[in-house]
């Protein structure tokens, strides 16, 4: 690979590139697909290609293309050099790339159970089993759909400053939905869990487990009230504060979005939350499902500290932003895979836990909302945040109270950043697949949180 | 641009099929693509990419004593494919009998369709992309000192596919596709607008540039100034963008037959029911001219076809694959899709093609001006976190506008709706004469009385 990767760079410079990054990838997937106890699909796959981006007069041209044979790469670099040349010709503020340190590196994995060698049978077995635990949970669950994918392969990179990386990728995902009914009732239940660690993760997080926590859910919101519209005071748990944390905050501290007008432009260096508030991006966190050890530019990745005691300190970015920023790159570019260039993503965005217990953030409410898991979120550049929520709980007089279902809440981000009160003492990572026009697989959590106020969407 | 060929792909397919075969397969299918991608990418107010993507892929699925296996693979060679319907063969011999197995579809003669494959599309030049994206984007630019185009994109497809199985199906189309969208922001001091966005995406090369660039910046300027709404109960305009995402995550996933029959519809057992006003008709229509869905044939081969799915508030039909169909005994109605960004790595599962709400005769100003207290809302956030199963959504409105008395007044801020889109269905009071097609769905704007507003 690395002597077709030089010879490839070797036309680019000749053609006149001032950047060229060659990227190719091997990659092999398994999945199975389980609905109501029935095996749906067994799936595998196998793909290869490679990427190329070329910087010339401060615009980009891309290639990409589905196989690693030397004459296609050859093909593609003028390609690239092509599309580059005719977007310059409109540039009007040509940017340019952060110096950056060249590496040199191989990467492994080092799973304890490595997922390849894991009997397809074994992975149905597994699936089967959640599945019965679902369906017996209780006579009112109909239905679970549960889907396993392990994704496993090598990310090549080399560009033309002299970095070359042989990084070895894993990636294991599980989805399970699940519905409860009652007369004409119905009730969903949804569940994530990602890592790149190893099929040993099942060891803990057992099918039973999972499929318990899933059947639980459906059954107590069958059972739920419908909330209040309004603003309450909340405690919003680790999986929703995380979601808050990417979704709301996480997004508009991406460099490229901050710099395409979000509310954070001009606040480096300002108060933006609650000096009760500290955020970080960290991808290096082993075993956690956004982690990975370089990006795909060939920088480092880090644990970047947005928010630092309320304080915005830093933003996330690749080679083009952080030069305008004048600092140094923080290791967040990311392509979904060889048909992607690399953009700006997060890796694993949490809000750092505090000093209460979850019954101190409870004592003072006498009305409010416990927010417990979520369904999906979405912000605006604005700042304007909602979060869909798939399981939540009054709050009366200090104690949890009813299921409530249907809730979604939301707010301006750094409005509800500075209605942080409390931060308790425990700390969750779950995980999610972002979507940026590319898939990232990330991670995101927290402690349970207190809010002073957010806006809560009734139901109809 | 290169043209797909058809033989090429065809003949891939009958050497991966003939290998299951040979292997001992009871059944076997393969489903081929090949695309090409061109984009031009608009990021903070400049071009700053040129993107070329090529694609191309083999999916095989095995049958072995009804166990259903799956392969796939992006390289296109003898070996390659044989490895791969090996690979087919041996998962469906290690998976489980799946006893609703209902057998791969039979050959059927498909339906002739129309203006989906555009040679001007596949053979544009990256030069003319430049150039369309530059034209949007001067024009939004010139609009307004206070617009920033955030984010844009000009960008063509011109893909191919082919499905071959083992009764008999030798299938192949071809279409292409171009869509220009904008996203624009307008910032006066510390206001910043939420992204507005304006857009065409056509099968054949229909786009108005300049009119994407002008209507993204007005509508970001007049989303200046917004402020937050009380609370209470009003009539709601909603814009086509902002139904397509309640009608997507909800009500589409309420008549497909997977989801009936499982118990996760609340639209079960209500077929000859009224489930809507007696304005609303709705069809899926996978033959349909300039559809953005539009092919010949499903993703298993199965003809296309129009469907009836709301006669005057009236349910009339689910969709179907053929594994849902057969347990019913009918035929399936043509809506398998390998959804996702790359189909060849997808399963088949029932999708909406082109869905279409019929469009009434009421003009946009006279449906605001119809209005005395109301919302017009043009995109909503959160939407994909509805509740799929009981079509109940909590999303916010953004960008949206106050109407008074027939006038839009002002723009509004921080308000979520609360409903069900069952009953905002059944409490449409107009529709507009001004159908959109965005990606499954083609829809007027509608008005709906009596939808919860959550403000302050």
């Amino acid at each position: 690979m690395r002597d077709d990767f030089e010879e490839v760079i070797n036309v680019g410079q000749e053609l006149g590139a001032t950047y060229i990054e060659v990227r190719g990838q091997n990659l092999s997937q398994t999945s199975v697909t389980i609905k109501d106890s029935r095996v749906e699909t067994v799936k595998k796959g196998m793909e290869q290609g490679s990427a190329i981006r070329i910087f010339v007069n401060g615009a980009w041209g891309f290639a990409s293309v589905g196989t690693l044979e030397k004459p296609s790469l050859v093909d593609s670099i003028a390609e690239a050099f092509k599309m580059a040349k005719t977007a310059s010709l409109k540039v009007k503020a040509p940017s340019r790339l952060s110096e950056s340190k060249t590496v040199e590196a191989k990467v492994a994995i080092n799973p304890k159970k490595d997922p390849r060698k894991i009997s397809i049978k074994e992975k149905i077995d597994l699936l089967l089993a959640e599945d019965r635990t679902i369906l017996d949970y209780d006579s009112r669950m109909k239905s679970c759909t549960i889907n396993y994918l392990d994704i496993t392969g090598t990310d090549y990179l080399m560009n033309s400053e002299g970095t070359y990386i042989e990084q070895d990728k894993l990636y294991i995902y599980l989805v399970s939905v699940a519905t409860a009914k009652e007369v004409d009732r119905l009730a969903l239940s949804h569940d994530l869990l990602g890592y790149t660690s190893g099929f040993e993760e099942f060891d803990k997080e057992t099918p039973e487990v999972i499929g318990r926590r899933v059947a639980k859910r459906a059954i107590d919101q069958l059972k739920a009230k419908k909330p209040k519209g309004g603003t309450f005071p909340s405690i919003i748990g680790p999986r929703v504060i995380g979601v808050f944390a990417h979704e709301a905050f996480g997004h508009l501290a991406e460099a490229d979005l901050t710099m395409s007008g979000s509310v954070l432009i001009d606040k480096l260096g300002k108060k933006v939350a609650s000096e009760k508030v500290s955020i970080y991006d960290d991808g290096t966190i082993s075993g956690a499902f956004g982690s990975f050890k370089y990006d795909d530019e060939g920088v480092p990745s880090q644990k970047t500290t947005l928010i630092e005691n309320g304080e915005l300190v830093s933003l996330m970015h690749n080679r083009e932003t952080c030069q305008k920023f004048g600092v140094e790159p923080t290791g967040n570019a990311r392509a979904q895979d060889f048909r992607f260039e690399p953009i700006i993503r997060m890796r694993n965005t949490y809000l750092a836990g505090g000093d209460c217990s979850f019954e101190e953030l409870l004592e003072d409410i006498k009305f409010g909302y416990y927010i417990k898991d979520y369904r999906g979120g979405q912000a605006n550049l604005d700042g304007t945040f909602q979060v869909g929520v798939q399981e939540a709980f009054e709050i009366v007089k200090g104690e949890v109270g009813a299921p409530v279902s249907n809730l979604s809440f939301s707010g301006n981000t750094l409005e509800t950043l500075f209605n942080v009160d409390a931060v308790g003492k425990d700390f969750a990572l779950s995980v999610g697949v972002c979507g940026k026009d590319q898939r990232a697989f990330v991670g995101a959590g927290g402690p349970h949180t207190r809010v002073k106020e957010v806006l809560i969407g009734g139901a109809a | 641009m290169e043209q797909p060929s058809p033989e090429e792909l065809i003949s891939y397919g009958k050497k991966a099929i003939d290998t299951a075969m040979r292997k001992g397969a009871d059944e076997a299918e393969a489903f081929l693509t090949k695309s090409l991608k061109t984009s031009v990418a608009i990021e903070r107010g400049q071009i700053t990419k040129n993107m070329r993507k090529r694609g191309q892929g083999l999916a095989v699925r095995a049958i072995c004593q009804k166990g259903v296996g799956f392969s796939y693979t992006n390289i296109l060679n003898e070996e390659s494919v044989m490895k791969t319907a090996t690979e087919a063969y041996q998962s469906a011999k290690a998976s489980k009998p799946d006893k609703e197995w209902p057998g791969f579809p039979s050959p059927m003669r498909y339906n002739s369709i129309k203006e989906t494959y555009d040679n001007k599309l596949a053979t544009i030049s990256s030069e003319e992309l430049v150039s369309i994206a530059s034209r949007m984007l001067e024009e939004a630019s010139s609009f307004d000192k206070r617009i920033l185009a955030a984010f844009g994109s000009v960008e063509t497809d011109v893909s191919s596919k082919a499905i071959i199985n083992s009764h008999g199906i030798e299938a192949f189309d071809k279409g292409t596709g171009i869509g220009c969208v904008l996203g624009t922001v307008a910032r006066q001091s510390s206001d910043v607008t939420p992204i507005c966005i304006e857009f065409n995406v056509e099968r054949l090369y229909k786009i108005n540039p300049e009119w994407i660039g002008k209507e993204a910046a007005k509508q970001a300027v007049s989303s200046l100034k917004a402020k937050k709404v009380a609370s209470g109960n009003f009539t709601v305009i909603f814009s086509q963008l902002a139904l397509y995402g309640l009608l997507y995550y909800t009500f589409i996933n309420s008549v497909k037959a997977d989801q009936v029959q499982r118990d996760q519809s609340v639209l079960k057992g209500k077929i000859g029911k009224k489930v809507a006003s007696d304005l609303i008709s709705i069809y899926d229509d996978g033959l349909m001219a300039n559809g953005l869905q539009t092919w010949k044939f499903d993703d298993e081969g199965t003809p296309r076809q129009k469907t009836s799915i709301v006669q005057n508030g009236v349910l009339k039909n689910y969709l179907y694959d053929c594994h849902t169909a057969k347990k019913e005994n009918i035929k399936s109605t043509g809506n398998a899709l390998r959804r996702g960004q790359v189909s060849y790595m997808a399963t088949p599962v029932i999708e909406a093609t082109n869905f279409v709400l019929e469009p009434g005769n009421t003009s946009r100003e006279n449906m605001i001006d119809d209005v005395t207290s109301g919302i017009l809302v043009n995109d909503l956030q959160g939407a994909h976190s509805s509740n799929p199963a009981t079509g109940e959504f909590s999303v916010v409105a953004t960008p949206a506008w106050m109407i008074k008395n027939g006038e839009i007044s002002h723009a509004i801020k921080g308000s979520m709706l609360a409903g069900s889109i069952f009953n905002v269905l059944k409490n449409v009071s107009s529709l507009g004469n001004n159908p959109r097609k965005i990606e499954q769905i083609v829809t007027p704007w509608i008005s709906t009385d009596n939808l919860k507003v959550i403000g302050k």
